[in-house]
């Protein structure tokens, strides 16, 4: 019986070799090239990144018509959104004065402005219809119940996050169109029982759309609201892990 | 040649939890890859093809007609419409919100959980709702904003006259031609100060909180929570009395289409169909607006 003869290793095994099993690599990722399945478990289960998932899955999970990852979606938008808001940030300056400048600016004298400007407005428009799928999706196929009812609830407050997100994004070109919006908008707030006109004065810093309100706007944009739907988001990621990954019938 | 027999056991065994599984990367992970990709793509392709849109600058003196908010809030500005603001502003959608985050707690089977439309009617049970819900509203819409009276005169040379005016638009009866209200109706007082709770601000008048106004308080949110809060339960009573709903769930799928239903309807014509002045538009007609977005 013949015995197999160690080969001589071919120019690809030693690159590969210096390329994934070098001190540098190791010192990142821990982990070889993830091609074993030993190492496709390790690089999920070491990688901060990565983590978010378990290592292994439940087969129907990874079938697209599952999930048709609505969730995952639009948490991509939310980091597509935050990368091109930035860019936006380094050229925008949310007053009165030069608000609108800026938008123009951005347009036509900023490298690739006008296409983050568009990016950053689409991408909000998909995340608020992608986080309405994913209700639905959620709701139809009952992922709801026990044990993820309280998972269910912070799905909700992520919702209205969302759309507050995108309500205060609208503002800040200071053209007719977000000016109106928000006039409309804070209207409806201001219309509630009691509580409703400070709620409007308290959104706007006065009693109508103005330089306070752009102010308040912007930091509720880039700031306030983003980090609380990040705490939501946090939260709602390690509860789905918590309840035993997505449903499925039991 | 010799055959070899197997023994096999007489059922499939079950297969143990382990052999259902696969691993996240590359099967999760490369799935979620592609689905982000693909979305890079076409966003990238949707703005090199289409701009955001920028209008004038914001000026406070010049109003725009259609003045909106953004889409995804003209449902409830097409609800402004018809009822009293803060029921359609503020009561609609934060008891809708609640009732929505209750779901879990109402419904706390464990079972069809992870598959799509998992029980018996649930298919059926949708499509029917959304269709109630949606052709409702806009039946609902078209008759409050007079276009069912008009098309009655039109096509029928039916006119209800000045009696049957509410077949126009329900704020008709709070006319006194209408409905023969007393006087004492419009004013009715339920305190005996009046009270101030918040400072309203300039221009925001004397505060109500002293007396009731039966008429305008019946027609502006009588009538729509009626409506929304009758139609809602007559359609679930309906479809438990045919069978279609057995349980909580199915209840729940009832509500939730139904809604959905609702919601775009009102999100669909407070977008394409109101014109200047919110009256109802075709599109068309639109389209040679300013204030939509992507039309520039």
């Amino acid at each position: 019986m013949a015995v197999e003869q160690p080969t001589q290793p071919t120019i690809g095994d030693l690159i590969y070799d210096k390329l994934f099993h070098n001190y540098v690599w190791r010192s990142i990722f821990r982990t070889g090239y993830p091609n074993t399945p030993r190492n496709q478990m390790l690089v999920v289960a070491t990688n901060v990144f990565l983590h978010l998932h378990p290592t292994r899955i439940h087969r129907t999970h990874v079938k697209i018509t599952h999930t048709y990852c609505l969730g995952g979606l639009t948490f991509f938008m939310f980091l597509g959104l935050t990368v091109t808001g930035i860019l936006l940030m380094f050229y925008y300056v949310p007053s009165v004065d030069r608000a609108y400048l800026d938008i123009q600016n951005i347009q036509t004298n900023v490298q690739f402005g006008q296409l983050m400007r568009n990016m950053h407005r689409w991408m909000a428009h998909a995340m608020v219809i992608l986080v309405f799928l994913h209700m639905l999706r959620v709701f139809y196929t009952g992922a709801y119940k026990p044990p993820r009812e309280f998972n269910w609830v912070v799905g909700v407050v992520l919702l209205v996050l969302t759309f507050l997100l995108s309500f205060t994004g609208y503002l800040l070109p200071w053209d007719q169109l977000a000016f109106w919006a928000i006039t409309v908008g804070t209207n409806i707030a201001g219309s509630a029982p009691v509580l409703g006109p400070k709620t409007r004065f308290w959104l706007l810093g006065g009693f109508e759309v103005g330089p306070d309100a752009l102010i308040r706007f912007y930091t509720l944009h880039v700031i306030g609201l983003p980090l609380l739907a990040a705490i939501f988001m946090a939260v709602h990621f390690w509860r789905i892990r918590r309840d035993g990954g997505l449903a499925r019938p039991l | 040649m010799a055959t070899v027999v197997v023994a096999r056991p007489a059922a499939r065994p079950t297969p143990r939890a382990r052999d259902e599984e696969v691993l996240v990367w590359p099967d999760l992970v490369f799935v979620e890859f592609i689905s982000a990709l693909l979305f890079t793509v076409l966003l990238f392709l949707l703005s090199y093809l289409m701009n955001a849109p920028l209008l004038d600058e914001a000026n406070a003196n010049v109003t725009n007609d259609p003045a909106k908010a953004p889409w995804y809030l003209l449902n409830l500005q097409e609800l402004l419409l018809h009822m009293n603001p803060a029921l359609a502003g503020i009561v609609v959608p934060t008891v809708w919100l609640i009732v929505l985050g209750a779901f879990p707690y109402f419904d706390r089977s464990t079972e069809g959980q992870g598959r799509w439309f998992a029980d018996v009617n649930s298919v059926k049970n949708t499509v029917f709702s959304f269709m109630v819900g949606w052709w409702g509203t806009l039946a609902l819409i078209l008759w409050n904003s007079g276009k069912v009276a008009l098309w009655l005169k039109d096509w029928f040379g039916f006119s209800g006259g000045d009696t049957l005016a509410f077949l126009e638009r329900s704020a008709a009866l709070k006319d006194p031609s209408v409905v023969p209200w007393p006087d004492w109706a419009s004013s009715i007082p339920y305190l005996w100060f009046n009270l101030k709770i918040l400072d309203e601000g300039p221009g925001a008048g004397v505060t109500t909180f002293q007396k009731i106004d039966l008429p305008t308080l019946l027609v502006d949110i009588g009538i729509p929570a009626g409506f929304m809060v009758g139609f809602t339960c007559l359609l679930i009573f309906a479809l438990w009395k045919v069978g279609w709903v057995l349980t909580r769930r199915d209840a729940l799928i009832t509500l939730m289409s139904g809604f959905v239903g609702v919601f775009l309807m009102l999100t669909i014509i407070g977008t394409a169909f109101r014109g200047p002045g919110q009256d109802l538009i075709w599109p068309w007609d639109l389209r040679t607006l300013e204030g939509i977005p992507g039309q520039e």
